[in-house]
């Protein structure tokens, strides 16, 4: 599975910020404060995500605001969840709710952050740009700046408990977290909340839990890395390993594979086509320094800024796209270093996406049978329970995909039947895998359009991998009804590629 | 959702006179559940009550889920206080029917044995007897027949047979109480919905079904159903049945899936069309006409046994066919399926616990692993029995010094121990067997292995038995 690769710190679940509850000491003044303001704006964000049970329709649209912190260059820093499937961004300047409009520049959902720039330069003349502070520490305090109604800045003082490698929301990547411990309370508008430190800024907040009143703040390291990839001509994103690692604890575990060395990491997976696998990383090899930095039994090292953390922080985020770590690794009583140039990943090579946002989910309608690519949205429209909810078929695909041989390509599935008389008995089929398609192997939905041109003596053989195992439909009566298909669902197109 | 109930309860009392009571007997069972997570305890004691009545031969019939996992069983008539000591002489949990004997010479003396009839016609009125909560002594409901019908046998879970649904009101406590229609038994109450999901919808077992039964065990043993082990979806499509040269007669059904191990594996193809089954025409819509009735085709499998033989007219690749199937068992992975009467088997080595996967053990533990799902749920569909006939789980850890590290591995699938794939639980124990100094355990989906060093094992065992109070190391 994909999301356990390149991380072994826990996971834990975070609100995000509109269930925002608690009650607030009164706000503590900074010094830096008064700087923040001028580098502050309200971003208003209308969201509309696609409906992945009716792919060709959008669900109804939503608003979403934050703030966002103005950076060199007259941009303009927030989440990417903020701006996740926008129609619409709208900046306002606090206090004076003078607005303009903002295209996204640049968005990275592995490291939730996106840069905006304003439609009207102008509209940021006279405030000011605010840096990044990268000298952080677990104990320094820093300031969650939020917006009253009225324009005024509200300030909360919190301070930073831990430093550490944690999941991000939406790819569920591994990257470094600063944790603060902060009292706040719900305030409208609280999707991006910038930390600051004497006019500086320390990190976006991300999540908040209210119970535990703890924040997670994308950390300075991250933020910067995606900065310095954004500077160039082509955005490189973050890198990664691509392999998945157990810890060497166990005492007689490491007797048995003959490890004497104090540390190392058990390697339990390796991604195929990722940059562990391409520098010739093995399952069962054991990684004892990367880039000179010994790893511990746990899979941390030695930071020189922020202690013990994971070492996927060298990986992704300490390296970019294009760099080469050198891996120790104990392999069979040996140890041997390999050079390991890191990439970030391909994602069109992903068999199952985690994420599809700011585009549109493929299909294709044939007759009324509705064929998708399987995405993790698309089982999440299943909801939280998604996992035992959804077809289990399909979770088991996704879950699974990386086991899948080489070149299975996405996985292809009749999501649904629009009931019509060309497909008359087959109302009840749903979220079926489809194997051929007139005798074609079918790897994306672009294989399924292409053997769709080719029906068998006057029909479309959709063979399935599972029951009833073959449909037919009567190719030229689908032509025929075509024009009534679209109508009687009011369909926009009959396939979207 | 549905949600069916069984209908033992407790119930206590004696009934006057009827016609019907002299064939009647209340059952109480005292039965012990096994204990899936703890394996080796005997589990827990729990009684309940259902009814039963007499039938030719001093036998008495009831429900299976009346008697599972009993202990002690008595039976007491109407009018006659004194519970009697009773025994299981045959139990078919997939049909969900039960036959008792009772030692005391003299039980039956005065008793009317019931003569079994035939299925009553829809809206036909039917008297239910047996012992449901609202009282103590014996209650008799009356309903029509409103549906006859194949529905699922919650008692073992996997089967479905033909049931008859009535509106008459039967409730926990009418389990193993007769139906009856001109005074014969049309039918043994079995199931019913609680009223939170359904009102007046009861469940019979119905007299093909209980004859089934009774003919099965002449040659003193029963033998479960045979099943034709396929899959088969109704032809209504009319381009599929152009495509695949039907006639457009609304006849046929399209075989989706062939189980591995049954009864029709290398004689049926998927893709081939079921035209007639035993000379009786098969509908479109997977229907049969037969005893004036449209009932689904796989009624005429239900009524033959094992060794008997099922004829079947198809189409295959535009050609008609005849094909004979000898049938067989179900195919032997029943694994779906829920079991009574058998003691959970486990074998604990170093503190680690292992299982084998079925549906009790999942009932009891309810994992989350996606992979211990995956080949449980896919265990036919996707042939998992061909390297795992038994999907031997570690289920658990009893922690100590030499097994804290193998706490993040529960609920995975063992693969190997030392290189020795294993396939059943026996495995794991004859690995565990053999001398070795290390005893390296792979879990299937991951290459980091559980090791146990055997000079740890040893010094730890006897401290791990006694700790976690382990009374048994293994039962296979």
């Amino acid at each position: 599975m994909i999301s356990r690769i390149s991380f072994a710190g826990a996971l834990f679940i975070g609100l995000s910020l509109s269930a925002l509850a608690g009650t607030t000491p009164p706000p503590k003044t900074d010094k830096g404060v008064e700087t923040s303001n001028a580098s502050i704006l309200r971003v208003n964000s209308t969201n509309q995500a696609y409906d992945f049970f009716r792919p060709w329709t959008k669900k109804a649209p939503f608003a979403r605001r934050g703030l966002g912190t103005l950076i060199e260059g007259g941009r303009i820093l927030v989440t990417a969840e903020l701006v996740a499937n926008h129609t619409f961004i709208e900046l306002e300047k606090a206090g004076t709710a003078e607005k303009s409009s903002a295209t996204v520049e640049r968005v990275d959902y592995e490291c939730n952050l996106a840069i905006l720039r304003p439609n009207d330069p102008a509209f940021i003349a006279g405030m000011k740009p605010m840096k990044l502070d990268q000298g952080v520490h677990v104990g320094d305090r820093a300031t969650v700046l939020q917006l009253e109604a009225n324009g005024e800045i509200a300030q909360t003082l919190g301070t930073v408990t831990s430093i550490a490698v944690g999941g991000y929301p939406l790819d569920n990547m591994g990257l470094l977290l600063v944790r603060l411990s902060a009292p706040m309370q719900q305030r409208d508008g609280s999707f991006t909340l910038p930390a600051v430190r004497d006019g500086k800024l320390l990190g976006l907040l991300m999540r908040y839990e209210a119970r535990s009143q703890t924040a997670d703040l994308i950390s300075p390291p991250v933020i910067a890395h995606f900065l310095t990839e954004a500077g160039k001509e082509t955005y490189g994103g973050f890198a990664r390993a691509g392999l998945a690692f157990s810890t060497t604890r166990d005492p007689q575990l490491r007797r048995y594979i003959g490890l004497s060395e104090p540390g190392g990491v058990y390697v339990t997976d390796v991604q195929s086509g990722g940059s562990g696998e391409k520098a010739g990383l093995r399952q069962g090899d054991v990684i004892l320094a990367v880039d000179g930095n010994a790893i511990d039994q746990d899979g941390n090292y030695e930071d020189k800024e922020f202690g013990r953390i994971a070492f996927s922080h060298i990986t992704n985020t300490r390296s970019h796209p294009g760099d080469t770590l050198v891996f120790r690794i104990f392999r069979e009583g040996k140890i041997l270093e390999l050079p390991v140039k890191m990439e970030a990943r391909d994602r069109t090579k992903i068999v199952s996406e985690s994420y599809v946002l700011d585009r549109a989910p493929r299909y294709v309608v044939l007759g009324g049978v509705v064929f998708m690519e399987l995405s993790r949205p698309y089982l999440q429209e299943w909801g939280a329970d998604w996992l035992k909810a959804a077809p289990q078929r399909l979770v088991f695909y996704d879950a699974f995909q990386n086991e899948l041989p080489q070149g299975r390509g996405k996985i292809v599935f009749v999501s649904q039947v629009l009931p019509s008389q060309d497909t008359l008995g087959y109302e009840n089929l749903d979220n079926l895998v489809v194997s051929k398609v007139n005798g074609m192997e079918i790897r994306s939905l672009n294989d399924l359009d292409e053997a769709a041109k080719h029906p068998v003596n006057g029909f479309q053989k959709i063979e399935l991998e599972s029951d009833p195992g073959v449909l037919f439909l009567d190719a030229a009566a689908i032509e025929t009804n075509r024009d009534k298909l679209i109508k009687k669902y009011s369909l926009p197109a009959l396939k979207r590629l | 959702m549905f949600r069916y109930f069984l209908i033992a309860a407790a119930a206590m009392g004696i009934a006057q006179a009827s016609p019907v009571a002299r064939s009647l007997v209340r059952i109480e069972a005292t039965s012990q559940d096994p204990d899936y997570k703890a394996p080796w305890n005997p589990g827990e004691v729990s009684g309940g009550v259902g009814a039963g009545f007499i039938i030719s031969g001093n036998r008495i019939m009831t429900n299976a889920h009346v008697v599972s996992n009993g202990k002690f069983l008595t039976v007491s008539k109407e009018g006659d206080p004194k519970p009697r000591q009773a025994h299981v002489v045959f139990i078919a949990h997939d049909c969900d029917l039960a036959l008792l004997s009772v030692d005391e010479p003299g039980f039956f003396k005065g008793t009317t044995a019931l003569e079994l009839g035939g299925i009553p016609a829809i809206e036909s009125v039917v008297s239910v007897y047996g012992y449901p909560i609202g009282g103590s002594r014996l209650s008799v409901t009356q309903g029509i027949v409103s549906r006859i019908d194949f529905q699922t046998y919650t008692h073992s879970g996997m089967d479905s047979h033909l049931t008859i649904q009535i509106d008459a009101a039967i409730n926990p406590g009418n389990s193993g109480g007769p139906v009856m229609q001109g005074g014969k038994v049309v039918g043994v109450a079995f199931q019913g919905y609680s009223g939170d999901v359904a009102q007046n919808v009861g469940y019979m077992i119905p007299t093909p079904v209980i004859r089934r039964f009774l003919k099965d065990i002449e040659d003193g043993h029963y033998d479960r159903y045979v099943d034709l082990a396929l899959s088969y979806q109704p032809l209504f499509n009319p381009a599929a049945r152009k495509a695949l040269g039907l006639e457009d007669d609304d006849r046929g059904v399209l075989v989706g899936s062939v189980y591995g191990g049954g009864s029709s594996d290398g004689i049926v193809k998927p893709g081939d069309v079921l035209t007639a089954i035993d000379g009786l025409p098969i509908s479109s819509d997977a229907t049969i006409s037969m005893d004036n009735d449209s009932v689904p085709l796989a009624e005429v499998v239900e009524r033959k046994f094992k060794g008997d033989q099922v004829s079947l007219d198809i189409v295959r690749d535009g050609k008609p066919m005849k094909l004979k199937i000898p049938l067989s068992d179900p195919w032997p992975f029943n694994l779906h399926s829920n079991v009574y009467d058998e003691d959970p088997r486990f074998v604990v080595f170093g503190g680690l616990i292992f299982q084998p996967a079925d549906q009790n053990f999942m009932t009891a533990h309810q994992p989350d692993d996606l992979r211990l799902r995956y080949l449980f749920d896919f265990f036919i569909e996707d042939k998992i029995y061909k390297d795992h006939p038994e999907i031997v789980v570690l289920s658990g850890v009893l922690a100590d010094p030499i097994n804290v590290y193998a706490n993040e591995f529960r609920y995975t699938v063992v693969d190997e121990i030392n290189g020795t794939k294993i396939k059943r639980l026996a495995d794991v124990a004859a690995e565990f067997a053999k001398p070795a100094d290390y005893y390296v355990i792979k879990m299937a989906g991951t290459v980091r292995p559980i090791v146990l060093e055997r000079k740890a094992v040893e010094a730890a065992r006897q401290r791990i038995l006694s700790r976690y109070a382990v009374t048994k190391e293994q039962n296979l």
